[in-house]
């Protein structure tokens, strides 16, 4: 996991307030969320206004590194668009994974497709990619009883 | 509260032509308007739904009828935007504003997957999150894994629906596979398979509404269809996983739009899923129709699969759905599926519908659910 020091300085993520930052150290990455003192739900990706009941009495949080596969399904087809998956394209898994902070976040499965079941558990992991000269973080979930990233 | 009826309903077949929109949706409207027995100049509002065609299309195309100064709007509420424009078309009579509205749906899309940045963020689509058919496919599984809905009953749509399609001229398949046939079809999204989900395509359809005083000075009352109800309702918080939704609560269960779309519905018309005798359902997907099922009210939650296997859908079942081959089989030209779906449920209740006649039916009910959560549901009754 070591990294170039030009590269870290151009890292970023694939959208603001969707990532804990700062992204140097990637094993400290989680989702960023926000928590509604009001209502008290907890949604995905930073935000000023609580979508369940529209007050401004958000604060983020970061949400759990791990979780369970509550659904999924098996993408067979590459992606329309400017997909920035694994190359080459191999069918991958992409599910709703629920974390214990209240709230299931769509991600992309990095483990066999052929291992998806509904409850596995699963754990974060920032999947990082090259765009020209800079680094992009992006997110995915992997099996987490499954070896760690080399 | 004032009462409309549709005088006529026009459609151009839905498919893929190399025909103009302009073209298109002139000669649904045209259609519709000599169905009505009217002429376009007589006409004092309209609009068009659509999602993909350019800025004030409907101005564009409806020109071609002669020249007009009447109000022409574009309504969009993707899968719904057809319910969407026939509502405005509703309450712009209600309002005595005009008492003769025409609304047309017209659409024309690219082949293949819908373009993603249209529905989608940048970092969805770098994620891999752009393709429509996974949200359907990611709600089916959880309704197998809940309620032993299987793979079989799902498919059991698809091989319905393309059934009925062979009796309609206007669909784009019209070609009957078997249930070996759907589930041997390239996997689209696990456990969606390709002949279990519908094709974006081109296609046109209109309707023309009256208030019922105007009908009936025009001494069209005889043939007259009633709207009954008309709804449009958007997800509430957390109540639907479909494009672009990157996530969902696990604390908070708020009903679907197409239940909260149906309630409303059934309120206005003062009838229940009991009165209704045919319907055309939101068939993105198979699977989406066994949801429909269940959120209008046709059964319990998660017993939507019993009603294929006791073909209680069928066209000679007692709830008979998706009597036209449903999108599956028709496609979805997005602004047009709605006043398509509207087309045959007239078509139904006239007597009219040839080989997928349902047997004598008084109400019928037209449903589309789409992204954003839209959900729109027209009740017509004769």
């Amino acid at each position: 996991m070591s990294v170039p020091e030009q590269d870290r300085r151009g890292r970023s993520p694939v959208r603001e307030g969707l990532l804990t930052e700062p992204l140097e150290n990637l094993s400290a990455v989680r989702l960023l969320g926000v928590h509604c003192s009001t209502c008290g739900e907890t949604t995905f990706g930073l935000k000023t206004i609580c979508p369940n009941c529209g007050r401004d009495t958000v604060e983020a949080r970061p949400l759990s590194g791990q979780g369970s596969l509550w659904s999924y399904t098996i993408v067979r087809h590459r992606p329309p668009g400017d997909y920035r998956g694994p190359e080459p394209f191999s069918p991958f898994g992409l599910g709703l994974v629920e974390l214990p902070d209240g709230v299931r976040v769509l991600s992309p499965l990095d483990c066999p497709v052929e291992e998806l079941a509904v409850g596995m558990p699963l754990r974060f992991e920032p999947r990082v990619w090259r765009d020209g000269e800079r680094e992009v973080v992006g997110f995915a979930f992997a099996a987490a009883g499954g070896a760690e990233a080399p | 509260m004032t009462d409309v009826v549709i005088l006529g309903v026009g459609i151009h077949p839905f498919g893929r032509f190399e025909t103009s929109y302009e073209d298109m949706g002139s000669q649904a409207a045209a259609a519709a308007l000599r169905d009505a027995g009217v002429e376009w100049s007589q006409i004092g509002a309209a609009f068009l739904a659509r999602m993909y065609l350019p800025a004030t299309s409907g101005a564009r195309i409806l020109r071609r009828l002669g020249s007009t100064d009447i109000p022409i709007a574009d309504i969009e509420a993707a899968c719904a935007s057809g319910g969407a424009a026939l509502r405005q078309a509703v309450l712009t009579i209600r309002s005595g504003e005009a008492d003769l509205v025409l609304v047309l749906g017209c659409e024309k899309m690219p082949r293949g997957f819908m373009d993603p940045a249209n529905l989608y963020s940048a970092w969805q689509i770098q994620l891999g999150m752009s393709l429509n058919p996974a949200y359907w496919a990611i709600r089916a599984r959880r309704h197998m894994y809940e309620y032993g809905t299987t793979e079989e009953q799902i498919a059991k749509v698809a091989v319905k629906n393309h059934k009925n399609s062979v009796g309609n001229p206007n669909s784009m398949y019209q070609k009957a596979f078997s249930l070996e046939q759907i589930l041997a079809s390239p996997l689209v999204c696990d456990p969606m398979h390709l002949l279990e989900v519908c094709s974006p395509n081109d296609g046109a359809a209109a309707v023309v509404l009256a208030s019922e005083k105007r009908a009936r000075e025009l001494g069209v009352t005889g043939k007259a269809i009633k709207i009954a109800a008309i709804s449009h309702s958007i997800a509430r918080y957390s109540a639907d996983f479909r494009c672009p939704v990157d996530s969902l609560s696990a604390t908070i269960n708020n009903p679907g739009p197409t239940a909260v779309a149906a309630q409303q519905a059934y309120e206005r018309a003062g009838l229940g899923p009991d009165d209704i005798d045919c319907f055309e359902v939101q068939d993105t997907d198979a699977f989406c129709e066994i949801e429909a099922y269940e959120d209008l009210g046709l059964c319990r939650r998660g017993d939507g699969g019993r009603l294929l296997d006791e073909g209680i859908t069928e066209i000679g079942g007692a709830k008979p759905v998706n009597m036209s081959g449903g999108l599956i089989s028709k496609g979805e030209p997005i602004g047009a599926s709605h006043l398509g779906q509207v087309h045959e449920i007239v078509c139904q209740l006239r007597g009219a519908a040839g080989p997928r006649q349902v047997a004598k039916p008084k109400v019928g009910l037209a449903h589309v659910l789409g992204a954003g959560g839209n959900s729109a549901i027209t009740i017509l009754k004769t």
